[in-house]
């Protein structure tokens, strides 16, 4: 009944201090985050007790799909990327414009087999992206293009790591073929992608 | 301390309060949305990133005569495993003439299984530091079930392991373990 405004001032804390904190760990956060980029097609890595994370220095991914399929994802860096294209163009009598070793540099991974290259580099960036490629790159006894893709990138920079991601219900058989050639190129140091144990990783 | 302004309701047109205005701002919004970003930030960053695991394979014999001579490993400081289809896994300890249906045993994928098969086959072993895990998928096996082994030799820490492929002895024994219906390049 007492009209006697109870002063509530109280619980109001000075949040200056917390807002510099927050702010701070956000600016580390986003200075430190990179996203990942958007896969080609979806490819669920197996599980594995491995702590190790995969390191992102100069780094090539072959992604095998659960149909088997192959794609090359070449390293970052864009300058040594035109270097390995260059050197496919050589290996497989192609010469490359330089709009396509522009569009080559921007490129997330490669599914399509040399000869189809060319046109896949010259299509429009966000069709690139949705296109998924109906063979992936060929790799059997007779066509190994995609060894050669990691043969010519570690003749550009043999500094270059490996890793294989593959599916978990990619057929042996196709990953075995992808060890068989590495070891005939004696490239025999490499990583698998694995998520962690007990997280179902995407 | 921080506030919103104070909003004098009624009071505007009247006496015009000579108390300073307090400067301070309320930050609550502010801080909600900073740990909100935090928030989002930290676990994109965490998850992004994978996780590896090592594989070296074996140098290839350049010719012929490189080649190492067939090494003679005693059948108890090693073991087989032969991974099949449909997630299944066989181990044996023999050699060609004494793998047949007995001897080659099944096992299940998980701690139980496979890997107290190992402990003890390694427990048996005559030279525990020579045990060797000889790892043999067949055809049918998936990418999973491989990387699976792998990690069970990174559990079980068994550093001598090898990855090869199986032999027409063993796969014809493996075949008839899995029933008739296996043909021989089955795709399923």
């Amino acid at each position: 009944m007492a009209r006697v405004k109870p002063k509530r001032h109280g619980v109001v804390t000075d949040m200056t201090a917390m807002c510099d904190v927050a702010f701070l760990l956000l600016t580390f956060f986003i200075l430190t985050t990179q996203f990942k980029k958007p896969d080609v097609e979806q490819i669920k890595p197996p599980s594995s007790i491995s702590e190790k994370l995969l390191p992102d220095a100069s780094l090539m991914t072959v992604n095998v799909t659960p149909q088997g399929k192959f794609y090359f994802q070449p390293v970052e860096n864009g300058s040594e990327r035109m270097q390995v294209l260059d050197n496919m163009g050589k290996k497989y009598g192609i010469t490359f414009n330089n709009n396509e070793k522009v569009a080559f540099t921007k490129v997330q991974a490669i599914g399509v087999p040399m000869s189809q290259l060319k046109s896949y580099l010259n299509m429009p960036e966000d069709e690139q992206k949705s296109f998924k490629s109906p063979t992936g790159i060929p790799l059997d006894s007779t066509k190994k293009e995609l060894i050669d893709w990691v043969e010519q990138s570690l003749k550009v920079n043999p500094g270059y790591k490996l890793a294989i991601k593959g599916d978990v219900s990619t057929k042996y058989p196709k990953v075995k073929d992808l060890f068989e050639g590495l070891r005939d190129i004696d490239f025999l140091k490499f990583w698998l992608i694995t998520s962690q144990e007990g997280k179902s990783n995407e | 301390m921080a506030e919103v302004q104070v909003q004098d309701k009624g009071e505007k047109g009247g006496k015009v309060r000579s108390k300073k205005q307090s400067t301070r701002v309320d930050m609550t919004p502010m801080v909600d949305l900073g740990f909100l970003l935090i928030t989002f930030f930290m676990f994109t960053t965490t998850f992004s990133k994978p996780n590896v695991m090592d594989l070296g394979l074996p140098a290839k014999p350049k010719d012929e005569t490189q080649k190492p001579p067939p090494t003679e490993i005693d059948l108890t400081n090693s073991i087989s495993l032969i991974i099949g289809k449909d997630n299944r896994i066989f181990w044996h300890q023999q050699d060609q003439a004494g793998l047949n249906d007995q001897t080659l045993n099944e096992t299940t994928m998980d701690r139980e299984g496979i890997r107290k098969v190992v402990e003890q086959a390694k427990a048996r072993a005559k030279k525990q530091d020579l045990f060797t895990v000889i790892i043999k998928p067949t055809d049918d096996a998936v990418y999973k079930n491989f990387v699976d082994i792998l990690d069970e030799m990174a559990i079980t820490k068994n550093e001598r392991y090898g990855v090869t492929d199986i032999k027409p002895w063993e796969k014809a024994i493996y075949e008839k373990k899995v029933g008739g219906t296996s043909a021989p390049a089955p795709t399923n």
